[in-house]
């Protein structure tokens, strides 16, 4: 049987088919992020269904996820972003008791139950300061690319200190680094730090291990060290962080539909 | 004209008013169409859904009209208190006296979420120096420098002391500008020490007698000054029955929560009862209205209970709520995301505590002043609301943060952490409303539905164990 997630974050849309007989995902893909998110997961998910030769009828169901979710009219059910990354991080890694997730827009934490289920949630998004949207900034201003952040960040030997939790007067900051000398390297270490203690503040004083890291902001190299320092556990990156939302949505979508002889949806 | 319980638009209610007045609806002075009050301005109502009784038309219309009522006791020579922050103590004092009429200024913080901000009364405090690191009941003081939304009181009171710093920030801008207030204190509600005499509050946390004699001090000279502009002192027997008038207002609130609470479907919506909560406080500036309109409204409750009809769906998860919202468009979305409101401490829950009664009445008005959850500690709240999300068999909690407001800066993580100790698999959320929220509702809703999903999982797993 195979069933879709799709997950429509604030800066980017991510489509993952799941099939649940050969308990595989069978393709996925992410396009950026629009104003017209609904077209964007429709023409994204019919691309990422033609290229794998498959015909829309043989998915049994489409939950949607994430900040967009209600704008996805085509699929079955909407469900938060929150119930949908635990339920992808229990599929990889079922020991979890915590997950961290560092989206384009805001930032979470789940504390999960032992069965895998979410038990709390805290979460940022007053500021971009724990988010995603601090790093494209800085990104932006040092003239770099995402790619490029960490390893610019794992040549830092003193990373700066950002002291201001708003995004738009860190930037303030970062030209007055810019402005005494201070290195590219160390200025991107003392971002990705600040964004960690930001996030290391959600925990609160007891993180319960293992910690996994999922989002985007888990890809970029070096965050899941600042991280571990932050939260003081080790933390896991599950493979393919960005798409644990949408992955979780497809196994979902399956609890929809369990039976196997259910017919394809219309 | 019967139909069954249903949320409709303003559109909606207006049809069904036309309606329901040909079929012979008969209605206070102050009834009419929703749809007039969104004429005047009032734009937020053409977001809202509301519920089709007509004891609920009744219920807003008393609450929108409450200018007009202002204005026309003061026509009638009646003097007007303006009481402000203590929530719900003032008016029995003043009530005490028929020459008084009192209402809170403090009511005009909805009016940037029920004009939609066209009002400009936050502007106004922004230009006064009270910006948007304050409480939005800055708005008041927009209210009194327009001069638009209440006539200015002839007597205006303020309670400070133990919370809301920036209350006393805003209040202090009025006096400077010219409106003197008369102030009364309620200190930070301690524990009784080792040989000091405790008493027992009607909200139930325990006081020092000491605290409560410099409460009663501070109400005695609010009474020496209401006896003044009255024109004759305030007796023990005005007291005496302005407290029966407001028990009586109090029982029904506390009827409805208590009906709302423990019927499945859910027999009237949050934003109602938010509405219901706030009766208590300072009745509309009308006791009889008020009692009058919330009978009406037990009524209806009472047959929708019997006819097992209501509003939401019955697995709509109970949660219990923190807090007022600004933009009352939020009381509509915790029922679109598949909650429902069992219970809430709306920061007036101490106005729906029975006055006592069998002793001297300044001394009962000091015990609800006293008890007001607010007065205490941050934790002493925090365990009352623990107690009330068992009384109501909450299944998750919304702490909703005010902007601005000092209070909240911390105590959403206490109330957290408390919640957590007592209930360890209860979903808590904390969310932050604007006065006009309508860029926030994805995360807003985000927040909520996750508490829903989390709430659903668990009683999917009691069930599956059963």
């Amino acid at each position: 049987m195979l069933c879709a997630g799709i997950d429509a974050g604030s800066r980017c849309i991510k489509v993952l088919l799941f099939d649940t007989r050969a308990e595989r995902v069978v393709c996925a893909g992410y396009a950026g992020q629009g104003v017209p998110q609904r077209e964007l997961a429709h023409t994204l998910y019919h691309d990422l269904l033609r290229d794998a030769g498959l015909d829309a009828a043989a998915v049994r169901a489409i939950v949607a996820t994430g900040y967009g979710r209600a704008r996805i009219d085509f699929a079955d059910t909407t469900i938060t972003e929150i119930t949908c990354h635990a339920r992808g991080v229990r599929h990889h890694l079922p020991d979890v008791r915590t997950i961290v997730e560092v989206g384009g827009q805001d930032s979470k934490l789940m504390r999960l139950n032992g069965t895998g289920d979410v038990r709390d949630f805290v979460m940022n998004d007053r500021c971009a300061a724990g988010t995603g949207r601090f790093i494209e900034v800085v990104a932006e201003r040092l003239g770099v690319t995402l790619d490029e952040m960490g390893a610019l960040a794992g040549q830092s030997r003193a990373p700066a200190r950002i002291s201001s939790t708003c995004v738009v007067f860190a930037e303030t900051e970062i030209v007055g680094l810019l402005a005494s000398g201070a290195a590219p390297p160390d200025i991107v270490a003392g971002v990705l730090r600040a964004i960690s203690n930001r996030v290391g503040a959600m925990a609160g004083r007891t993180v319960d291990a293992p910690v996994a890291f999922t989002g985007g902001v888990a890809m970029i190299p070096g965050m899941q060290g600042f991280l571990e320092e932050s939260l003081g556990a080790a933390v896991i990156v599950p493979a393919e962080p960005q798409m644990t939302g949408a992955l979780g949505a497809a196994l979902l979508a399956a609890t929809l539909h369990p039976r196997e002889e259910a017919g394809p949806r219309a | 004209m019967m139909a069954l319980p249903e949320k409709i638009d303003l559109e909606t209610w207006d049809a069904r008013h036309a309606g329901l007045r040909r079929a012979g609806l008969t209605e206070p002075w102050y009834g009419g169409p929703l749809g007039r009050h969104a004429a005047d301005g009032d734009e937020r109502l053409r977001a809202l859904r509301f519920d089709n009784a007509p004891a609920s038309l009744r219920l807003w219309n008393l609450v929108l009209t409450e200018e007009d009522r202002l204005q026309e006791h003061r026509d009638q020579g009646k003097r007007l208190v303006g009481a402000m922050k203590d929530l719900g103590a003032v008016p029995l004092l003043a009530f005490a006296a028929p020459e008084l009429v009192c209402f809170y200024p403090d009511g005009a913080w909805w009016t940037p979420c029920i004009m939609e901000c066209t009002d400009g009364l936050l502007n106004v405090a922004d230009r006064l120096g009270i910006d948007d690191t304050f409480c939005p009941v800055r708005a008041m003081l927009g209210a009194f420098e327009t001069q638009r939304h209440f006539p200015i009181p002839d007597l205006l009171t303020c309670s400070t002391g133990t919370a809301c710093d920036d209350f006393t920030a805003i209040a202090r801008t009025l006096e400077r500008l010219g409106h003197p207030i008369l102030w009364w204190e309620i200190p930070h509600r301690r524990t009784p020490g080792p040989g000091e005499e405790s008493v027992t509050l009607p909200t139930g946390f325990t006081a020092p007698r000491a605290q409560l004699t410099f409460v009663k001090a501070g109400l005695e000279r609010l009474c020496a000054a209401f006896g003044e502009l009255a024109g004759h002192p305030i007796t023990t027997g005005g007291l005496h029955r302005s407290i029966l008038t407001a028990n009586r207002v109090r029982a029904l609130a506390e009827e409805l929560w208590r009906l709302v609470a423990c019927a499945t479907p859910c027999p009237l919506p949050a934003l109602e009862m938010l509405l219901v909560d706030v009766l208590p406080v300072h009745f509309c500036s009308d006791p009889a209205e008020t009692q009058a309109t919330l009978q009406e409204l037990v009524a209806e409750v009472r047959r929708r209970v019997a006819a097992g009809a209501g509003v939401l769906a019955p697995d709509a998860v109970g949660v219990y709520w923190v807090n007022p919202v600004a933009d009352l468009r939020v009381m509509n979305l915790v029922e679109e995301c598949g909650a429902r409101i069992v219970g809430a401490d709306f920061m007036f829950a101490h106005a729906r505590a029975e006055v006592p009664v069998d002793i001297e009445p300044l001394e009962a008005v000091a015990q609800i002043a006293l008890g007001d959850p607010m007065a205490g500690t941050a934790q002493d709240r925090a365990r009352r609301i623990g107690r009330e999300i068992a009384r109501c068999r909450a299944e998750g909690l919304v702490v909703s943060r005010i902007p601005g407001a000092s209070h909240c800066a911390s105590e959403g993580g206490v109330i957290r952490d408390e919640i957590a100790r007592r209930f360890p698999h209860l979903p808590v959320t904390e969310i932050e409303v604007p006065p006009v929220a309508d860029a926030c509702f994805p995360t807003l809703r985000t927040r909520i539905e996750a508490v829903v999903e989390i709430a659903r999982e668990r009683r999917n797993h009691a069930l599956r164990r059963h």
